[in-house]
């Protein structure tokens, strides 16, 4: 596929993490923010092949996984409902809540579509009058255009029987929080290609001055991670810290102004729940008032629904890049893909789902920090 | 975050005040919605989608040069190697070594 | 890290065991094995079924028989491709054939819904009986029942097939063993993309079609061309290649190794997967097969599938090895290494 294939060139593939290792004197430990990165990292064995020069912290890049558990209770109660065909997105469904998950709702009698689009949602909202049609808004800034335009195309066409459960988040104050962290080793970031190619990359900028850390956006494909990664490292070994652009051909400094707009025009930055991770202040999205009637917790009563989140689970310490998937007691045992104690082992984006599958059988000892 | 996939746009319409249009991806075809990039595409431009939406426009001149540019990156590492060692030599003080 | 112990951990969520089937039971899957291993061995467990191989081999008055059975619940009944109706034939066709046998027999039974169309229920009976005839293997008795609306997603088949064994022919996924060469007779992910193209809310324009078909003729050029040295046959239908292989590597306690490079995936299938961000390797097939085979005869098994119209793709996509057994590894296109997993149920479209 064009734009797509030719980054997976395995010779130079080869070429770059050789010049990777080239150039790395020490022993760099930098992040990857978001899942699809992840992904890839671990599916093509990459981090493997960078052995010592490069250590990948894998972030919370994978908003299904920190979606929080107050939410997921919320959309498997509305789920429930006899009146509702509950939209989403495929990762979501396999996540547990606090007693179940989607697939079990589906399995109870629950009407669960899966949909590739927020307008397949609203689209399936105009031909079910009789039905009330909510779609899960779950997503990081790459997500939040498109389910702000359904809201916006909803209100549009006034469309009453569409409603949205938002669980959105932001990456930047993400970052902050891990850079903040005391425990905190991550000295370079691969800033997420996508939510750049809409929001730009200028939020970044004075989170490199301020905490000295590069910051290079990347694109998902291995040809792109490991030129991000390079791109990294020369900064590393220079001393400079800047917000570098390596996925040149699909992210500009500015971004994607309309998409910015519009999310701004029907979505509010709200305080937020990360799941395992903790609350982080103005990193989520929320609808404005004026939308609110799309909102699905006020349409159906559920605003007040609030969960304990029990007590630390390992699942924060992988998120937050302190430990690694093989190291947690639970992994592979107690916490399969079948058997998920928490969401990054669900979500096949999550870290620990993409170590169990991929890479399960590498010693332990080789991820030892 | 995430999946996001190049295509081909192949035709752009207006549907109720929207702009969406048929896009191409290795022979499978969506309608997505072009909204987003309405305003710098025309048909036959490449596109990034996510979940249906053009959330932003391929930089076609941008792409070969960063294709072009890794080729090559990963395969100066001997010549690299070689001018290094030559640089080294040549600034070595009266070694006696030929340049 | 000394080793992985069981700490009690407070996790934020309980494990949950799941007292209802759900839809990733049916997957081919991880799921699917704990429903089959957990639920019903137990209770009807010998000797042969224990073998869970695609059919069973029984001996019946000094005759050595193959029976395989098989249920067909595909929605969208009609797809790009064929129908319900070339499934149920080819699929029961094709078990038998994966055990070395050669089909002589078919039955049907057919689960007809309360309004379906006659039309299409004609389309669908054609469908089977041009299949069975070009494959000259008779239907010989079958069952018909009505539902009430609602109750069948329009048709449910079940089709038993029969067939006689080969004596110095029997492939079995417990006989690959270290050094054997893993064969793929056509590229993958045609079948489920095509169906995938016509689900709703999913739904993508491509010219994909479903590529089901009778394989018995390409497995007696295999047998023609390398004997017993065919040591396991399968085709890889729901859960995909990496299912199949899995269950091969599990049941012949080896490892296996591929090459990513060699594992061909049509283009259009390769972009309607990363569209909806599913992975190739775990789509169905109806109209290819895996031949684990010997390495002597490797080569001239190879040139035999690419001699047959149904294997003019074939290729060699890795071998058989001793190390980690039970465990399917992929070498990846950069030179890394994966492990190729069985999925716990459906694979789901992803957005991240």
């Amino acid at each position: 596929m064009k734009y797509l294939s030719e980054y997976r060139d395995g010779t130079v593939a080869q070429g770059l993490i050789a010049r990777i290792k080239q150039t790395a004197t020490r022993p760099w430990t930098l992040m990857e923010v978001c899942g699809g990165q992840t992904h890839t990292i671990v599916r093509q064995g990459l981090d493997e092949l960078l052995g010592d020069a490069i250590e990948m912290i894998h972030g919370p890049g994978c908003p299904v996984c920190v979606t929080p558990l107050e939410q997921i209770d919320k959309a498997l109660a509305l789920a429930a409902r006899p009146d509702v065909i509950f939209t989403s997105f495929g990762d979501m469904l396999r996540v547990p809540g606090s007693e179940c998950d989607l697939l079990q709702v589906r399995a109870r009698g629950g009407n669960i579509r899966v949909v590739y689009s927020p307008l397949d949602a609203l689209e399936l909202a105009i031909r079910t009058p009789d039905k009330q049609v909510v779609f899960f808004a779950v997503g990081f800034e790459t997500t939040a255009p498109a389910n702000a335009m359904a809201v916006w195309r909803a209100r549009q066409l006034g469309v009453s029987n569409f409603s949205v459960l938002v669980s959105h988040v932001t990456v930047p104050p993400a970052m902050v929080a891990i850079l903040d962290a005391p425990d905190n080793r991550v000295q370079g970031f691969l800033a997420a290609g996508h939510v750049c190619s809409v929001m730009g990359w200028t939020e970044y900028e004075p989170i490199a001055a301020r905490y000295h850390v590069p910051i290079v956006v990347t694109g998902f494909e291995p040809l792109d991670i490991l030129e991000g990664m390079l791109l990294a490292v020369r900064q590393l070994e220079e001393g400079r810290h800047e917000v570098e652009n390596q996925y040149a051909r699909s992210v500009r400094r500015e971004g994607t102004p309309p998409a910015q707009d519009l999310i701004r025009k029907v979505f509010r930055l709200t305080d937020r729940q990360w799941r395992g991770i903790g609350a982080i202040p103005k990193s989520g999205l929320t609808l404005r008032e004026e939308y609110a009637d799309f909102d699905a917790e006020l349409r159906f009563g559920l605003e007040s629904l609030t969960v304990e989140e029990p007590a630390e689970c390992r699942a924060g310490d992988v998120l937050r890049g302190n430990l690694k998937p093989p190291q947690c007691p639970a992994f592979g045992t107690r916490c399969t893909p079948e058997h998920p104690l928490g969401a990054p082992m669900v979500s096949s984006e999550g870290a620990c789902a993409a170590y169990y599958n991929y890479a399960r059988f590498r010693s332990p000892a080789a991820h030892e920090g | 975050m995430c999946l996001g996939i190049p295509g081909r746009i192949l035709d752009i319409r207006d549907d109720r005040g929207l702009a969406m249009g048929m896009v191409d991806f290795g022979g499978v075809r969506r309608e997505i919605c072009l909204a987003y990039v309405a305003n710098e595409v025309v048909p036959g431009d490449y596109v990034v989608v996510h979940v249906g939406f053009a959330i932003t426009r391929v930089d076609e001149a941008e792409a070969r040069r960063t294709f072009e540019a890794l080729k090559e990156m990963s395969q100066l590492e001997e010549l690299d190697w070689m001018r290094e060692v030559a640089e080294q030599s040549l600034a070595a003080p009266s070694s006696g070594e030929a340049a | 890290m000394t080793g992985i112990q069981i700490a009690a951990v407070a996790c934020a969520v309980p494990l949950t065991e799941t007292a209802r089937v759900q839809l990733g039971h049916g997957s081919g899957g991880k799921m699917s094995a704990a429903l089959l291993r957990d639920r019903f061995l137990p209770h009807f467990g010998n000797p042969i079924l224990g073998e869970l191989g695609d059919g069973a081999v029984v001996s019946i008055g000094g005759a050595e028989i193959v029976v395989s059975t098989d249920t067909f619940v595909v929605s969208p009944l009609e797809f790009p491709g064929g129908n319900i109706g070339a499934l149920a034939v080819h699929g029961t066709l094709n078990d038998v054939a994966m055990m070395g046998a050669t089909p002589a027999y078919l039955t049907a039974g057919f689960v007809l819904e309360e309004g379906l169309s006659f039309e299409l229920l004609d389309r669908v009976i054609h469908t089977m009986a041009d299949a069975a005839r070009q494959a000259g293997v008779p239907l010989i008795t079958g069952d018909t029942k009505v539902v009430e609306r609602g109750k069948a997603d329009g048709l449910y088949i079940n089709t038993t097939g029969i067939g006689l064994v080969d004596p110095g022919f029997r492939p079995g996924p417990g006989r690959a063993a270290p050094d054997d060469v893993i064969l793929l007779s056509a590229p993958i992910g045609r079948h489920g993309m095509a169906i995938m193209a016509a689900r709703e809310g999913l739904a993508f324009e491509s010219s994909i079609e479903s590529d089901t078909a009778n394989l018995s003729p390409l497995v007696a050029a295999l047998r023609q061309a390398a004997g017993d040295a065919v040591a396991v046959l399968r085709d890889p239908t729901r859960g995909g290649l990496a299912s199949a292989l899995n269950e091969i590597a599990q049941a012949s306690r080896v490892g296996m190794v591929l090459e990513e490079a060699t594992l061909p995936v049509p283009t259009d299938v390769a972009a309607a997967c990363e569209l909806l961000g599913l992975d190739p390797l775990y789509v169905a097939n109806e109209g290819v097969l895996v031949a684990i085979v010997r390495p002597a005869r490797a080569e001239a098994a190879l040139a035999a599938l690419r001699a047959h119209p149904l294997g003019s793709e074939a290729v060699a996509i890795g071998r058989v090895v001793p190390t980690n057994p039970g465990y399917v590894v992929l070498k990846t296109v950069v030179g890394g290494t994966r492990i190729v997993d069985l999925l716990p149920g459906d694979q789901l479209p992803r957005i991240c």
